[in-house]
């Protein structure tokens, strides 16, 4: 056992730095992936720290996907390691966190101050699993000067898409301009890719953990998806593009429209953008004849069930989910708050004037689906969009594929 | 070390009673002692854990569900007939150690024959064999995702110099495979240059000598000498290389990540999957048992090798 | 290994040579080196059409980069000792059984042997469920524990293998001279034997040690924790959502690869020596 003494006390002086607590602090960690600006996190766990004297925060970072970041939670929780107390969940994983018992509910919290959908995302069973963080949702990304020039309005149906950058493209006459940008890699992405056509079209996919899977709307949503590939509205190796892939490219004003979360516009407006100025944000289009739709992310605050200082960690949850602190990181960290009234708040919009028309996309955006086996359904709908425009399977093959997969896991 | 050695048979002649009578009896004791802390370490790492395998494939026990585990007996396995996936990674390892095995073998070959030339200066040659198979394989698969990446990698920059077409490797399935193959056979080949290489220089020099006086081409001589000479340390490595081959992960991990789609996903990065990411210990500790008799039949064929060597 | 036994009438001439230290050195080399070249390059420079090879001016950002980004030297420093550990962990337990199938008449030797040879051969991914419940009975997930334990079974065999053949080259005299002299043969054992077979030792030492070092499944499955990776996994850490750094990447691929490389140079007879005297994993 003299290892694990020596790693435990390497560690702690290796992530306390020269700051070492005095022996009375109750010493807290939270841990936060390194994409979300831990360094405004700090911040407010800093005048948290000064308000509440004998509690220390500490941040642990790291995992910097969504996939990454439920691998290392994974390992984390199943060895019921107490080190934990605060932790980040992408809002696709409270059921999983719920069912696993892996967090502790929050008894008698009021909910009705945050969007409904986050309290909604939150209560599994009845039962309150985390806070929300902070909000998010997908949204098509445009060039306002380019569609200016060719007196198009932003699409309201994919097909309208299509034809603005046919338009577009026959004036540009530009081989590196893309029409279309969008999330084909295999990664958490690649679902939302998948399910906004198929929302769409009215269906889900999962309702109170029964499979509700439509083949024929899953089919029309990866036909889609392809005709892009097939029609030269998206780049043909679009099945390795990333999220990050998707705002660099547009970013660098090779693309007309783009389908991506929140984070792109503060780097889309910022000094290393060759777009700044000329950036639109929108609904997302809907299918000819359908709704639209998007979908809904964000990011919750959850107390581990093997913290040792649970109501310290609670009373920490309530104020990083509170109505102060989301304004906060939503004017220093562009993250949408996920308090209705915040997007109107004179001092966010100041900050970030987009999220007037946000709202409202926030409002309609879809949860994922809720299942306790999140992680494999995930798998099975980003390899399989995946493998739809790389060409390997066609799009009522892969449709085929989805159906009979997530039946093996969810009857 | 003379100096010790002569200080050690100085004394001899001080004699102590009746020791090699005391050693006989304490052999058998001192040999449990001796052997007890490996044997400890493989029960606890080898023995338990393939026990333990064997008995989770037949329990459906998943961490995420919070439920305890069940007995559900052959279930995991029927799971796994029905399984496309399962088919799929397993077929793709296979096709991989297919592919691999033999490829290693011939550029091995090659680079042996190439360094065994007269140089002049020798560590360089043995160095450029050296660093290959020191490189992680983890790092060998990122280092040369970088090579075959579409628009910014070396391969694509030299086959368009060359007036060819670029290729997006990742992109499709067989050139994605073809890309972790070409990676796979330049990390192992090296090592099958060493081992062929240390064989060929066990060659007396005389047979060939011999051969040229029987005026047999060189050609003749690759195929009638140093073939039949290798063949015992070639065999060894490819078994070794075999089994390796058939576990797979790091490279396509690092350079696909099993894409596109699950068509260069291989059997143990499936079981990593369902694992690691899903917790589904049960339907893992299945699949793995698969993968345990894969190798146990390569194993088999090794020992019965060892064995009728003598 | 120095002493070069040539085919007589193998092409010999001059030009062959140079074609064929050409070809070794751009294979073993190639990879490398491009690596080390596109760490000294910026982003922009990265993404020049077409693409350049050496890099125009040459900086060292990216190293910062890699270190401030993640934490490297703690990536570096857990290697480092997991692979030191298990080395001595693996070196003191094969000693052992070495010298015990080496000198000790057991009646199960070639039994045990077999075994070793199987265990040698066996696939350790197969054991990820049970080795992964065991270490979290044990408490052991995100300790160094957790990757020295499986690491020393993954050299024990082949380390134990070599040593026999090293000890059943050394006189038995030399010992029983050391136990006249009031050693006991586990003293004779570590006090003679092994200082006699040290190049052996070592040899088996640096085999299991670059063994440590490259293994990344488990490393990957049970210490997640960011400050307790390996470098392996922990290179993975710089590819995220929202970026693929390649200049980063490559600078904290050159920094892990610099220590084996070293190694390897320093000691790079002993090491094709080992690597040749027994069926060994490549």
């Amino acid at each position: 056992m003299k290892f694990r003494a020596l790693t435990g006390a390497f560690l702690s002086a290796a992530s306390l730095g020269a700051a070492v607590p005095a022996f009375a602090d109750t010493e807290l960690k939270v841990y936060i992936s390194s994409q979300h600006q831990p360094q405004v996190w700090r911040k407010m766990l800093d005048q948290y720290e000064a308000k509440n004297p004998g509690i220390k925060v500490t941040i642990e970072t790291g995992g910097n996907t969504s996939e990454a970041q439920a691998q290392y939670l994974n390992t984390v929780m199943s060895a019921k390691d107490t080190s934990l107390d605060v932790l980040i969940l992408d809002v696709i994983r409270p059921a999983q966190f719920a069912a696993a018992g892996w967090t502790s509910p929050f008894t008698g919290k009021d909910m009705s101050g945050y969007l409904p959908a986050y309290a909604e995302a939150n209560t599994v069973d009845g039962k309150i699993v985390a806070l929300p963080a902070f909000a998010d949702s997908m949204f098509l990304y445009y060039r306002k000067d380019l569609l200016e020039k060719y007196g198009i309005q932003p699409p309201k149906t994919w097909d309208e898409l299509k034809a603005a950058v046919k338009k577009i493209n026959g004036g540009e006459n530009n081989p590196d301009l893309q029409g279309l940008s969008f999330q084909g890699k295999a990664i958490e992405g690649a679902v939302c890719t998948f399910l906004l056509p198929y929302w769409s079209q009215g269906k889900t996919l999962v309702q109170n953990g029964k499979l509700t899977f439509d083949r024929a709307a899953a089919a029309k949503s990866l036909a889609l998806w392809k005709s892009f590939v097939d029609e030269g509205v998206s780049k043909k190796n679009i099945s390795e593009v990333a999220t990050d892939d998707t705002r660099k490219e547009f970013q660098a004003g090779n693309v007309v429209f783009a389908v991506n979360w929140s984070y792109a516009w503060a780097q889309a407006q910022g000094k290393d953008s060759a777009v700044a100025g000329k950036v639109g944000v929108a609904r997302l289009p809907a299918l000819t004849g359908g709704d639209a739709s998007t979908c809904l992310g964000g990011w919750e605050w959850g107390v581990s069930a093997y913290s040792k200082h649970q109501d310290d960690a609670k009373k920490l949850v309530e104020f990083l989910s509170s109505k102060d602190v989301s304004k906060f990181v939503a004017i220093n960290g562009s993250l949408m708050p996920t308090y209705a009234d915040l997007y109107k708040d004179e001092d966010v919009l100041k900050s970030a004037p987009w999220f007037a028309d946000a709202l409202q996309v926030v409002q309609t955006a879809k949860p994922r689906p809720v299942t306790p086996r999140y992680n494999e359904v995930s798998e099975i709908v980003r390899t399989t969009v995946n493998a739809v425009l790389a060409g390997v399977m066609t799009p009522d093959d892969g449709a085929a594929q989805i159906e009979s997969r997530l039946r093996r896991i969810l009857r | 070390m003379t100096t010790s050695t002569l200080s050690t048979t100085d004394r001899i002649e001080k004699q102590p009673p009746a020791w090699t009578k005391m050693l006989d009896l304490s052999d058998r004791a001192l040999a449990v002692l001796l052997l007890a802390p490996a044997a400890l370490l493989l029960s606890l790492i080898i023995v338990y854990p393939v026990l333990r395998l064997g008995y989770t494939s037949f329990f459906s026990l998943s961490l995420t569900s919070g439920l305890p585990a069940e007995f559900v007996g052959l279930d995991n396995y029927r799971l796994m007939i029905d399984d496309p996936v399962f088919w799929e990674t397993t077929w793709n390892t296979v096709l991989i150690t297919l592919i691999t095995v033999p490829g290693a073998l011939v550029v091995g070959m090659a680079l042996a024959l190439l360094a065994n030339l007269p140089f002049r200066v020798q560590w360089p040659v043995r160095l450029s064999l050296l660093i290959p198979w020191a490189l992680p394989l983890s790092f060998a698969g990122l280092i040369f995702a970088w090579f075959f990446h579409s628009e910014y990698g070396v391969v694509n920059d030299v086959l368009m110099r060359l007036g060819l077409p670029g290729v997006i490797w990742f992109n499709s399935p067989n050139w994605a495979m073809a890309a972790i193959c070409l990676t796979i056979i330049w990390k192992t080949s090296s090592f099958m240059a060493l081992i062929i290489l240390a064989g060929l220089q066990t060659i007396p020099r005389s047979l060939y000598e011999a051969a040229d006086v029987d005026g047999a081409g060189r050609v003749r001589q690759f195929v009638e000498i140093t073939l039949p000479l290798l063949k015992p340390s070639i065999v060894v490595a490819l078994i070794f290389r075999t089994i390796t081959a058939l576990q797979t992960f790091d490279i396509p991990y690092m350079m696909t990540g099993g894409g596109p789609g699950t068509s260069t996903s291989t059997l143990a990065m499936y079981i990593h999957q369902n694992t690691i990411s899903f917790l589904d210990l049960g339907y893992g500790s299945a699949l793995a048992v698969v993968m345990f008799l894969l190798s146990m039949c390569v194993t088999v064929v090794y020992l019965r090798i060892i064995r009728t060597k003598g | 290994m120095t002493a070069t036994v040539t085919q007589p009438g193998a092409l010999s001439g001059k030009p062959l040579r140079a074609i064929a230290a050409i070809i070794l050195l751009v294979n073993g080399m190639f990879p490398a080196l491009w690596i080390l070249f596109t760490s000294l390059k910026t982003e922009a420079e990265l993404t020049l059409k077409p693409i350049s090879w050496f890099p125009h001016a040459p900086t060292l950002a990216n190293y910062m980069q890699a270190f401030s980004d993640q934490p490297l030297h703690l990536f570096l420093f857990n290697s480092l000792m997991v692979a030191l550990l298990s080395t001595c962990l693996t070196l003191f337990i094969s000693v052992l059984a070495a010298y015990a199938i080496a000198r000790l008449n057991l009646k199960y030797r070639g039994l045990i042997l077999s075994a070793i040879i199987a265990v040698s051969t066996f696939p350790l991914v197969t054991l990820l469920v049970p080795l992964f419940e065991i270490m979290r009975a044990l408490n052991l997930l995100n300790t160094w524990i957790a990757l020295i334990l499986p690491y020393t079974v993954l050299s024990l065999p082949v380390c134990t293998l070599m040593l026999v053949s090293f000890f059943e080259g050394i006189p038995r005299d030399l010992e029983n001279a050391a136990m006249i002299d009031g050693c006991t043969r586990l003293g004779a054992l570590f006090k003679v034997v092994v200082p006699l077979c040290a190049p052996g030792v070592f040899t088996a030492g640096i085999l299991a040690f670059v063994n440590a070092w490259d293994e990344f499944l488990l490393a990957l499955s049970f210490n997640s924790n960011p400050a307790l990776r390996t470098l392996p996994v922990g290179i993975q850490l710089y590819q995220g959502e929202f970026a693929f750094p390649w200049p980063v990447i490559s600078a904290a691929l050159v920094v892990g690869i610099v220590p084996v490389a070293v190694l390897i140079v320093i000691f790079q007879e002993r090491v094709v020596s080992g690597l040749t005297a027994g069926g060994i994993k490549g």
